[in-house]
């Protein structure tokens, strides 16, 4: 494991490439000259407390809030990532907080996650559709039913498939397991380990580090806008540095026995 | 140390079926939800199979046991893990036979099998603590590369990603049960597809 500078061995093939990103609310600097490589096929992740900047980095990445530094997708280098032509290009985000059409059918928010390919010319929806439903099971059973009547896992599953609608290059989750019941959490993290076996690129951000941990390849953690460390996620999970911040022993079963 | 990280996930998706138990305990005892006899039976058939038929013996073959031959420090508590471990049996027997009773119709049928979840739920909490927190720090201390390497192919040669089983085992699939477990679950613990239905 190392301190910066970084090096992700394994992204032999770079498909996410950031250097010294930094973003400003403000006076404010929430985000610190920060740079991550997710490689082809790579589940990467970002851990760190609240408020650290993950989310804030995501959304420069992605081009929803403006920043500085160097941001080069699947080789092409973005002088100012934009979020219309990041989706375009394969990248898609699955914010923290879903963000799905309530009063539509889950089949339609799925639909509309092929929009933008269906705009390029691509008429293939129908059979990613199936995909997406051979994989989320849950989703095909309730295909007619309004996204907003349904629990929290399953609106979890819900913004995860209408994301794997549009094909991505890359798809970036925030914060996937927030607010869900442990049960829900250990299968939505066997699912990004599924979706790393179908050779998705994926770039995890979590505050569930030994979760994120136990399924990423090669992990950094953020600190007050910083990448204070990086190295093969296996290490960091052992490393006592880590282990004392964001693993512990035994705190979390005690958490999730007692209530 | 995979093998010290692997005991430890599936220390979180045994936590995880102890959560939901006693979730829908609670919710049946406040007549919020039809029991799914099914489904309690099935993730108290997890419980035995899974930690006790698989989870166990590791801990005793690759950790415990080659710790005990490098330090004698934590000898007692390793003691009392161990026999834990053994009293395997009879600890999840008496939670099958308060579930019998309750499924049932016995009178006091659910009070019984909600009192030994309560007795069970409670003896797993202080085991994973003791083990986490007294133990894996030995293990820290006093476990070479070579025995962490040992433990680790031993470990790995025993199982595939989320508790599943090696391909062309006869084994269960524990994934695939699990993420039954899940989908059967009534929300916001599951996705509420239930009732449960046996393969």
């Amino acid at each position: 494991m190392t301190q910066t500078p970084q090096t992700n061995a394994g992204a032999n093939n770079p498909v996410l490439e950031i250097k010294d990103l930094c973003v400003s609310y403000g006076k404010v600097e929430a985000l610190t000259n920060a740079s991550l490589t997710v490689g082809e096929g790579q589940i990467v992740t970002v851990i760190g407390p609240n408020g650290a900047g993950k989310t804030t980095m995501l959304s420069a990445i992605m081009g929803v809030l403006g920043s500085k530094g160097r941001v080069a997708f699947d080789g092409t280098l973005e002088v100012v990532p934009e979020v219309e032509r990041m989706v375009a290009r394969g990248m898609n985000l699955v914010p923290e907080k879903r963000e799905l059409f309530g009063e539509m059918s889950v089949e339609d928010n799925l639909v509309l996650g092929a929009f933008q390919r269906y705009r390029m010319g691509k008429r293939d929806h129908k059979q990613t559709l199936e995909e997406v439903y051979a994989l989320f099971p849950r989703l095909k059973e309730r295909r007619d039913q309004a996204a907003g009547t349904m629990s929290g896992g399953e609106r979890q599953m819900l913004a995860v498939g209408r994301a794997l609608m549009a094909k991505p290059k890359l798809l970036m989750l925030d914060e996937p397991s927030l607010g869900l019941a442990p049960l829900i959490v250990r299968e939505i993290f066997r699912i990004i380990a599924e979706l790393r076996r179908r050779g998705v690129s994926i770039l995890l951000v979590e505050q569930n580090a030994r979760a994120a941990l136990q399924v990423a390849d090669y992990a950094y953690v953020l600190e007050t806008g910083q990448i204070a460390m990086e190295g093969p996620a296996h290490e960091l999970a052992d490393d006592p540095r880590v282990i004392e911040a964001y693993l512990g022993f035994g705190g979390k079963h005690q958490a999730m026995l007692s209530t | 140390m995979e093998a010290m990280r692997t005991l430890l996930d599936e220390h979180q998706s045994l936590a995880a079926i102890i959560h939901a138990i006693r979730h829908m305990i609670g919710e049946i005892r406040a007549g919020r939800l039809t029991p799914d006899f099914k489904l309690f039976e099935a993730m108290v058939h997890y419980l035995d199979a899974y930690p006790e038929k698989r989870h166990h013996p590791k801990e005793d073959r690759y950790l415990f046991e080659p710790l005990k031959a490098r330090t004698s420090e934590g000898a007692e508590v390793l003691a009392r893990l161990e026999r834990e471990h053994a009293e395997a049996d009879a600890r999840i027997k008496t939670l099958e036979q308060a579930l019998d009773r309750y499924v049932g119709g016995a009178p006091d049928g659910f009070e019984t099998f909600a009192q030994a979840f309560d007795a069970y739920a409670e003896f797993y909490r202080n085991h994973m603590l003791t083990e986490e927190r007294e133990v894996l720090p030995l293990l820290i201390a006093h476990f070479t590369e070579e025995d962490w390497a040992r433990a680790d192919a031993g470990i790995r040669a025993e199982m595939d990603p989320m508790g599943g089983t090696r391909p062309g085992g006869k084994e269960e699939d524990f994934a695939r049960i699990f993420s039954k477990l899940v989908a059967a679950a009534p929300p916001p613990i599951g996705f509420g597809s239930g009732p449960y239905k046996n393969d």
